[in-house]
């Protein structure tokens, strides 16, 4: 089943590819550098997802002590903080030719890092407790208080004055952006939550297998 | 404003190889651990 989803995001990213480079045109005031949101954008989506699947895997875990919401919430956290760290080198790379700098300690960028540097913590906290129950109890609880920083990340950019430009697309309201480059982004969205879902299911059963191993 | 193919080609490439690293790095703690599970077969 993993071997499947595994080929179709291969499919899939081809297509965003396609879309990207092929399809979508040239922006008239960036330019070509604009292609860039093609995998800055569907790389934070990602994190936000992955981090409240975090959330929830985490909440059902302190409820219900189930191993299977654990090791799904300390795979999430790793994939999320796998494309939070790609979101904010990417953003950097494309910052420098639009904003004329690399970093900025601007509130998204801001809030960003802390993000990352919070879910850091997440996987390094599991890595540094040795009992298994009572590091995947305090992961859990430091899963569901990370998340608060998600909303904050996101709204950042309309409760102070940033850089960093406004959503384009995740607002309320009507649309701004040409059909054709919604559809490339889209294209791009759904190839980036289908490797989502094939990492998080490749780390899940790697955890079973190293939990099997050491019981 | 110019084009910055540069820029472009450094995003991509940095992703497909942080993406790539990711899955190999996968792959090889999955041959690992399953050479670890194997059970040993013994001839008669």
């Amino acid at each position: 089943m993993v071997r499947i989803v595994g080929g179709v995001t291969l499919v899939a990213l081809a297509a965003g590819l396609v879309m990207a480079f092929g399809v979508a045109p040239r922006e008239v005031t960036q330019g070509n550098v604009q292609r860039i949101m093609y995998v800055h954008v569907p790389s934070v989506w990602v994190a936000y997802l992955a981090f409240a699947v975090v959330l929830v895997a985490s909440i059902v875990y302190l409820a219900r002590r189930v191993d299977g919401a654990d090791r799904l919430a300390h795979a999430s956290a790793e994939v999320g903080v796998l494309f939070t760290g790609l979101t904010i080198a990417t953003g950097s790379i494309w910052g420098k030719p639009t904003w004329g700098t690399w970093w900025t300690w601007d509130a998204r960028l801001t809030s960003v890092s802390i993000l990352f540097v919070m879910y850091l913590g997440y996987l390094l906290l599991r890595g540094m407790i040795e009992d298994p129950d009572q590091g995947a109890r305090y992961a859990a609880v430091l899963g569901i208080v990370a998340a608060f920083n998600i909303p904050l990340v996101h709204f950042s950019v309309y409760w102070w004055r940033t850089l960093h430009q406004p959503p384009s697309l995740m607002k309320p309201g009507p649309g701004t952006m040409p059909g054709v480059i919604v559809a490339a982004l889209m294209v791009n969205f759904v190839a980036f939550s289908l490797l989502y879902v094939y990492f998080v299911a490749k780390r899940v059963n790697l955890l079973r297998r190293e939990a099997e191993a050491a019981a | 404003m110019p084009d910055n193919w540069g820029f472009v080609l450094a995003a991509y490439g940095l992703a497909a190889v942080v993406l790539i690293a990711y899955w190999r790095r996968l792959v090889r703690r999955e041959r690992a651990t399953g050479a670890e599970h194997r059970p040993t077969v013994r001839r008669a």
